[in-house]
């Protein structure tokens, strides 16, 4: 596998450094050769080892024969024995050559031709015991397994010999090698197959995952809506088609929203654009008083100035929901704050005829500014909509583990649609009905992103005709 | 009063030099960062207002090796960036304020005096213009003689306009100054509270001491 080191050439994207199917046929593949090589192997030696122990036994048996006869001391038995060995067996396996020596190694009797083919040399020196076998490959290209014992009277100044047995193997040999052929065969076609099955059972595997992506490829921007999770998916892939299916319904709500305020943005930006640029065509077009010009300009800077504010705002909003560190936290007195806003009010509320007041106290640890920035833009939002003779309420209340204000006006109220979005950017319930709002739909808005900032919590109720309430929750 | 303005880009450059000229000070422009360090360097300026993003040579940098060079006037800083670490970074190099674009030109020229101010703001005991006569220290206005019936708002208000008299005070500036407000509100307070002060100071009388400049902000004076 390659590594990934700096200076190599990346892989283009779509591209991958292994792919998982190739991975699962390679190990499949890898333990079923290990498993087909372990298993021919053991066979393979477990039939070599039968069959050398039956020679073996043979040849001792042919020792324990020819000890016997020498015993008896029948030299004609003895040569009866040695030429005869193969009469009869013409057709076995088993051809045995013998071979007598005397003490000093001289050779009293051997089978015909024996010593051309087999010299005594080439035997094991004879112990005592059953000896051990020797393969050996004649001049003639024959394989022989060899013995030697010692034989004769077991008391002391009695004559020992030496027997040396010879089995002719190559017949046993020619099998051996046809076996080994076949087993090689064998091995490398349960390789060669294994590798196929593995191939095939990855592939099988791995199907589900190439048909979620298939799935997953279908969703662009303009098809948000497709979802993954209808189908029926493995268990091992459902809480990643859920996963993905969840991201998808963020994404949707996001993108949604996004475009929305993309609209929105647009139609705001037009009207004071609209505004700026039919004035000043109409002032070019012909020669005007300077009083003229002056209203003109005046009128302009009005709607610069309306422009301003909205980027502003829209920057905070940028900014709030990035979540850069842009929180001057510290403890507040949520009376005194509330307060001091009340009073920044105070004249506007007394033309409109409707009294504010604060009721409860509350301490928190919060950005002073920005909070005052809340309870101004609930303020400015529920004198907007509060007649004359209503009234305005914001009651602190000290809650577990931080402080709830709730803002309460005996206004026109909301009707249900709208409470769902009413914090939405440039979101306005009827646009026509006051043309002339300052904060173009983005004082909710904002109220929201600093609740948010502050890891708060906001709410609101609102019944047509009653008032409407908004409640937030800031941490302690 | 010389002020350096550093601004490549020339619209504003130009708007800056008009303003400020018409309101007494004399100006030089410079619209690239190298040559307007050397003249920040060569010529002795009263104020320097200062843009971030320049060619040559950024803002910080000018900054920088004027208060290396042990240049102490004051510098006011333009731009459009309007990041928190921004404004820490200008006022940590020893910038003396900053302004984000798009500003009122108003607001800087409120700042611009605030800078020059080099001796405190007189606090007169009393104050007259035309027939209105302002005592500070006992909280009373009068006009003609007869005593105004204002609330402490309403008084600090007229205080602040008075004491500013021929300057135009932006609503943001009221805001700030008189209710300690400050982030952009409700516009439609200021006016409101200017309303019911001329209710009292001015409607009564044929001589209007407080006059709306439109689009900018209100200002106090006999003309």
């Amino acid at each position: 596998m390659k590594t990934d080191s700096p200076g190599q050439v990346k892989t283009a994207p779509g591209q991958s450094y292994w792919s998982i199917t190739w991975r699962l046929t390679w190990l499949y593949t890898l333990s079923a050769s290990i498993m087909l090589i372990f298993a021919s192997g053991f066979l393979y030696w477990v039939l070599i080892a039968t069959l050398e122990k039956e020679d073996e036994e043979f040849l001792n048996s042919r020792i324990e024969v020819l000890d016997r006869i020498l015993r008896t001391g029948s030299k004609e038995a003895l040569e009866n024995e040695i030429d005869l060995e193969n009469v009869g067996f013409t057709n076995s396996q088993y051809h045995t050559y013998s071979r007598i020596l005397d003490e000093s190694g001289r050779t009293l009797y051997e089978a015909p031709g024996m010593d051309r083919e087999i010299p005594s040399a080439v035997f094991p020196s004879a112990g005592r015991s059953k000896g051990k076998t020797k393969r050996w490959l004649s001049a003639s290209n024959k394989t022989y397994q060899l013995i030697a014992a010692q034989a004769g009277s077991d008391d002391a100044g009695g004559s020992t010999w030496q027997i040396q047995v010879a089995l002719d193997e190559t017949n046993e040999e020619i099998l051996m090698n046809q076996y080994e052929r076949y087993l090689a065969a064998v091995l490398l076609i349960g390789i060669l197959a294994s590798a196929a099955m593995g191939a095939v059972i990855a592939r099988r595997g791995m199907k589900p995952l190439v048909d979620i992506a298939k799935t997953a490829e279908r969703v662009t921007a303009s098809q948000l809506h497709e979802r993954i999770g209808a189908a029926e998916w493995p268990r091992e892939l459902v809480s990643l088609a859920r996963a993905f299916d969840g991201m998808l319904d963020r994404l949707e709500d996001s993108f949604d929203r996004l475009s929305r305020f993309s609209a929105d943005l647009a139609h705001e930006l037009r009207t004071p654009i609209n505004n700026l640029r039919g004035e000043a065509e109409v002032a070019l077009s012909k020669p005007r008083e300077e009083q003229e010009y002056r209203e003109i300009l005046a009128s302009s800077l009005e709607e610069y100035e309306r422009l301003s504010r909205m980027m502003d705002s829209l920057l905070f909003l940028a900014r709030a929901e990035s979540a850069q560190a842009m929180l001057a936290r510290s403890r507040i007195d949520v009376r005194t704050e509330i307060t001091k806003v009340i009073n920044f009010y105070e004249a506007l509320a007394a033309e409109r005829k409707v009294p504010v007041t604060c009721a409860g106290d509350g301490v928190m640890d919060a950005d002073p500014i920005l909070f005052q920035r809340v309870i101004s833009n609930l303020l400015s939002n529920s004198l907007r909509y509060t007649p004359s003779g209503g009234k305005i309420v914001f009651s602190i209340q000290d809650v577990d583990n931080g402080v709830e204000v709730t803002c309460c006006d005996s206004g026109t109220g909301i009707a249900q649609e709208h409470l769902s979005r009413i914090f939405d950017r440039f979101y306005q319930i009827s646009p026509s009905r006051n043309p002339k709002t300052d904060d173009a739909g983005l004082g909710l808005a904002i109220v929201k992103s600093i609740v948010n900032l502050h890891g708060g919590r906001i709410g609101i109720k609102s019944a047509l005709g009653e008032g409407t309430s908004v409640q937030v929750f800031f941490p302690a | 009063m010389h002020i350096l303005i550093i601004e490549d880009e020339e619209k504003t450059a130009s708007f800056l030099r008009k303003g400020l000229t018409e309101s007494g000070y004399v100006v030089d422009t410079s619209g690239n960062g190298d040559e307007g360090l050397l003249l920040a360097l060569d010529i002795d300026y009263d104020l320097i207002i200062l843009d971030v993003m320049l060619p040559g040579r950024d803002g910080w940098s000018i900054l920088e090796t004027l208060r290396r060079a042990g240049r102490k006037m004051p510098v006011l800083f333009l731009t459009a960036r309007d990041m928190v670490h921004d404004r820490v970074k200008g006022l940590e190099l020893g910038a003396d304020d900053y302004l984000i674009k798009p500003f009122a030109f108003s607001e800087l020229l409120a700042r611009v005096r605030l800078l020059l101010r080099r001796t405190p703001q007189r606090h007169n005991e009393t104050l007259q213009v035309a027939d209105l006569e302002i005592e500070f220290a006992r909280q009373r206005a009068s006009r003609g003689g007869s005593r105004l019936d204002l609330t402490s708002k309403e008084f600090a208000l007229l205080s602040l306009l008075a004491r500013r008299e021929g300057e135009v005070l932006s609503r943001t500036l009221i805001a700030e100054q008189i209710w300690d407000i400050n982030f952009d509100s409700d516009t439609n307070v200021i006016d409101v509270a200017i309303r019911r002060l001329r209710s009292k100071v001015d409607d009564p009388f044929k001589k209007k001491l407080i006059h709306t400049v439109r689009g900018v902000g209100y200002v106090f004076e006999d003309r």
